[in-house]
């Protein structure tokens, strides 16, 4: 796997091309303009594909395919009860961000994920912000991931989202960049923007060589590096762990890719043992120290004598080992409490309350169900509007007004006035779109997507892998972008230029 | 003049014993009293057999949480905890005189700060039944807060039986609503669901009661709860006038013979022993309380004289040292 693909283009002008009949509207197109030109920052990517014949895009095709495969490159999903495993459908055509523009969406999430750990800070210190009533107490302590037990708990460098995953969505409308959600507990995605460029770079080498594109693997040395800042002990080399649910788990591949990439240990709950308020790990050598606990077991699961004592992949004691701040775990537990999508709603305000800042990155409007008027509104118009349960993730336990039929939205509208706390709703967002291979025209379609930035965050900056991951909804039409629903995923480009 | 009788030593033990090995077992410990405005704690101390090393924090309502663990292989697990308890003697406020309907007027204010207090909660649960309750309370009581909230607590006092082995420690009020049975706990979560459905704000407090006097009329009560277990009982919130104890399993006021533990939303927030352990054994349990007047703030007269306290086990039947001899013992 080692050796480029040695395929070379053989550009022939006289037949058709893959952009043939190619019309970015209604919708805000990444790379092609409304006129039907490439934008400054995607001509020599366009030009290049534009140039290729079908058989030889089709042919690198099922060569990055290959690649994924041989890789073991998988996800699960949950929701067919079968736990197979998929690969996650890759695009070839990458989408490209000119720096400017990146340079404003950097500054606008390193605002956010700043504000969020003061937030959380606050939350679980001296709710500040509870007593000037920016957000209300009810909305916070009934959020399902508001962890009361980390209360006055003292977490390493007062950091509590270490690593962060921002959707983001370009409206169409506006052409500008929105905040769709925040993902501050246990993002995923990580691990296929650095393979995807691999990829990328097997696939395309010669592209590499005419765009100036910022690179993305120096991901898991940044996030080792905060991981090693937050060890306990000082002055001694820290032990520094992955501590996964298991092989079953949907990111399982990404676990064991990062704990791999960063040099670290991959360890499951039955590996780790607490004793006198420290963590080990069992080895063949004994019971080795563990500093720092890079988790990605969700907080329920995490330790079962303060949780859910039914886990079976978390380690007792774990919460206690933490109060005793003998070892670090990233990110903090009840993390939760500041992406729930209802809180969401308020993210604008934190950033003016704790920053004095206007934000750089904007809100979808939002639509509280706990407020009455606001719920009211929303069951009046539940077909025109996205709704979504508050504490979900991966596009589980939502409904697309215009795509579902009546009987769906009645099974909402009930669940709504059953518990309102528990949904919110916004307008649909008419997403940018991206020029994407379509197998049925044997050329490029405009296909809706997303951008998923990875932040990472060390008590004084927030260092971003220039672009992240791009889902794109590959059933024409659609907006839903979830691997879970059927999405695939682009490599993003950022440039060193804007052209 | 009889002195108050305020200051208590008290015991309490925790057996378990597993059919087979276990190991790894990690537990936490709500048993340590509360030091506060109500009752100050003059001295606890706790020890595991087999041998741990206990550490302690606050949780999030302010209760003392003691944590061990021990890996090695056991068979038995025993946990004892002995505390001295200086009871303030309470100051009973003139009952407020607040209407139901002031207090509606305040609910959303209230919603905001007492949260905790007024959600519906796992072991209290928001049933139709209670609703209905609630409004056969209110149309007896006067639309005064402090009427609803004594009503409520005679009413289930009075209408549920108490009797052990109705319901279990996982019941939340469905069962005892069912069967209209049941124990201290489950009195307490009836009395939460019905005080939080009128918006007012209520907390489950587990800790011990000190048993009457025999010649008292609850007797028949204080055989069943007196000194063999831990007890619970509920405080609600009347704004303007504060919180107040109320013990609807033996419908008193609750005074300087509770002694608090902890408090919580329900049974949840405060069991007494919690834990984990690995091994496939099945286990039984049995628990020995025992509440007896101190003499001095460091209860060491009767130290000496239970030296062997709390005995290993099973529980003493025979009722703990009258307090008529302990009241003159503090003459003298």
């Amino acid at each position: 796997m080692s050796s480029a693909p040695t395929l070379s283009p053989a550009p022939d002008p006289g037949s058709s091309t893959l952009f043939q009949n190619y019309d970015p509207a209604p919708f805000f197109d990444e790379l092609v303009a409304p006129d039907g030109q490439p934008r400054p920052c995607a001509k020599p990517m366009y030009e290049k594909l534009a140039e290729m014949p079908l058989e030889v895009y089709e042919e690198r095709r099922k060569l990055a395919d290959l690649s994924y495969l041989v890789q073991g490159i998988t996800f699960t999903v949950y929701s067919d009860g079968r736990g197979t495993e998929r690969l996650f459908p890759f695009d070839l055509v990458p989408r490209i961000i000119a720096r400017s523009e990146w340079e404003t969406i950097e500054r606008g999430l390193a605002q956010r994920v700043t504000a969020l750990n003061l937030y959380l800070q606050d939350i679980y210190g001296p709710q500040r912000i509870l007593q000037d009533k920016v957000i209300p107490r009810q909305l916070v302590y009934s959020c399902k991931h508001f962890r009361r037990e980390m209360a006055g708990l003292h977490v390493p460098k007062d950091i509590y989202v270490h690593i962060s995953g921002i959707d983001l969505v370009r409206d169409s409308k506006s052409g500008e960049y929105l905040v769709l959600e925040d993902n501050v507990r246990s993002p995923s995605g990580i691990s296929y923007v650095i393979e995807n460029r691999l990829v990328m770079r097997r696939t395309f080498p010669r592209a590499f060589e005419t765009s100036e594109v910022l690179p993305v693997d120096h991901y898991p040395a940044e996030l080792v590096k905060i991981l090693r800042s937050l060890s306990p002990r000082t002055g001694e080399r820290p032990v520094i762990v992955l501590l996964t649910p298991g092989l079953y788990n949907s990111a399982y591949f990404e676990h064991c890719f990062l704990a791999q990439e960063m040099g670290i240990e991959l360890v499951e709950g039955r590996d780790l043992v607490v004793s006198d308020n420290v963590v080990y790990m069992k080895t063949i050598r004994g019971l080795n120290r563990v500093d720092v606990i890079y988790r990605r077991v969700d907080d329920d699961f995490l330790d079962p004598l303060a949780f859910r004592t039914d886990s079976l992949v978390g380690v007792p004691g774990l919460m206690n080992a933490y109060r005793a701040g003998n070892v670090a775990l990233a990110n903090a537990v009840g993390t939760g409490v500041a992406d729930d999508k209802a809180i969401y709603a308020f993210v604008p305000k934190f950033i003016k309350y704790y920053l004095g800042e206007d934000p750089i990155l904007h809100n979808v409007e939002t639509f509280l169900c706990s407020k009455p008027n606001e719920l009211s509104y929303v069951l009046e118009h539940l077909p025109e509007l996205v709704v979504k349960a508050v504490g979900e993730s991966g596009g589980y336990g939502m409904l697309m007004g215009p795509m579902s039929d009546k009987k769906t939205i009645e099974e909402f509208r009930e669940k709504l006035i059953a518990d309102p706390r528990n949904y919110i709703a916004q307008p649909i967002v008419p997403l940018s779109r991206c020029p994407s291979f379509d197998p049925s025209k044997g050329g490029m379609s405009p296909r809706h997507v997303d951008l998923r930035p990875y932040c990472l965050y060390d008590g004084e900056k927030t260092t971003i892998v220039p672009g992240g991951l791009t889902r794109v909804a590959l059933q024409p039409g659609s907006m839903v972008v979830n691997s879970s629903q059927g999405g695939g995923s682009k490599d993003t480009w950022v440039l060193r230029g804007d052209e | 003049m009889m002195p108050i009788l305020n200051r208590y030593r008290l015991g309490h033990v925790t057996q378990f014993d597993y059919d087979g090995p276990v190991s790894e077992s990690y537990n936490e410990l709500r048993l340590r009293p509360r030091h506060d405005e109500g009752q100050s704690c003059l001295s606890f101390r706790i020890s595991t057999d087999p041998a741990s090393r206990p550490a302690a924090h606050l949780d999030f309502y302010g209760n003392w949480v003691h944590q061990f663990h021990i890996l090695p292989e056991h068979r038995h697990l025993r946990v004892e905890s002995e505390a001295v308890v200086l009871v303030h003697p309470p100051i009973h406020p003139p009952p407020s005189l607040m209407t139901l309907s002031e207090l509606d007027a305040q609910s959303e204010s209230l919603g905001d700060e007492y949260f905790d207090w007024l959600s519906p909660s796992a072991y209290c649960p928001l049933v139709p039944e209670i609703a209905s309750l609630a409004a056969e309370i209110e149309k007896d009581c006067g639309g005064k807060v402090y009427d609803f909230v004594h009503t409520a607590e005679n009413l289930i006092n009075t209408r549920f039986k108490y009797q052990p082995g109705a319901t279990h420690v996982n019941s939340s009020i469905i069962d005892c609503l069912t069967s209209l049975a049941g124990v201290c706990q489950d009195f307490s979560h009836l009395l939460l669901a019905v005080l939080r459905s009128r918006g007012i704000p209520g907390r489950y407090v587990s800790g011990y009661l000190v048993p009457r006097q025999s010649e008292d009329a609850q007797g028949a009560v204080e055989r069943v709860i007196g000194g063999q277990a831990s007890h619970a009982w509920v405080e609600a919130l009347i704004p303007g006038a504060g919180w107040m104890g109320l013990d609807p399993t033996v419908g008193w006021f609750v005074d300087h013979q509770h002694i608090r533990i902890a408090y919580g939303r329900d049974y949840g927030d405060v069991p007494p022993v919690r834990g984990v352990y690995k091994g496939h054994a099945g286990q039984s349990l049995s628990v020995d309380v025992l509440v007896r007047p101190a003499l001095d703030d460091d209860g060491s007269e009767l130290l000496k004289e239970t030296a062997a306290f709390p005995p290993p086990k099973p529980p003493v039947d025979g009722p703990p040292p009258p307090p008529q001899q302990q009241q003159q013992q503090q003459q003298q």
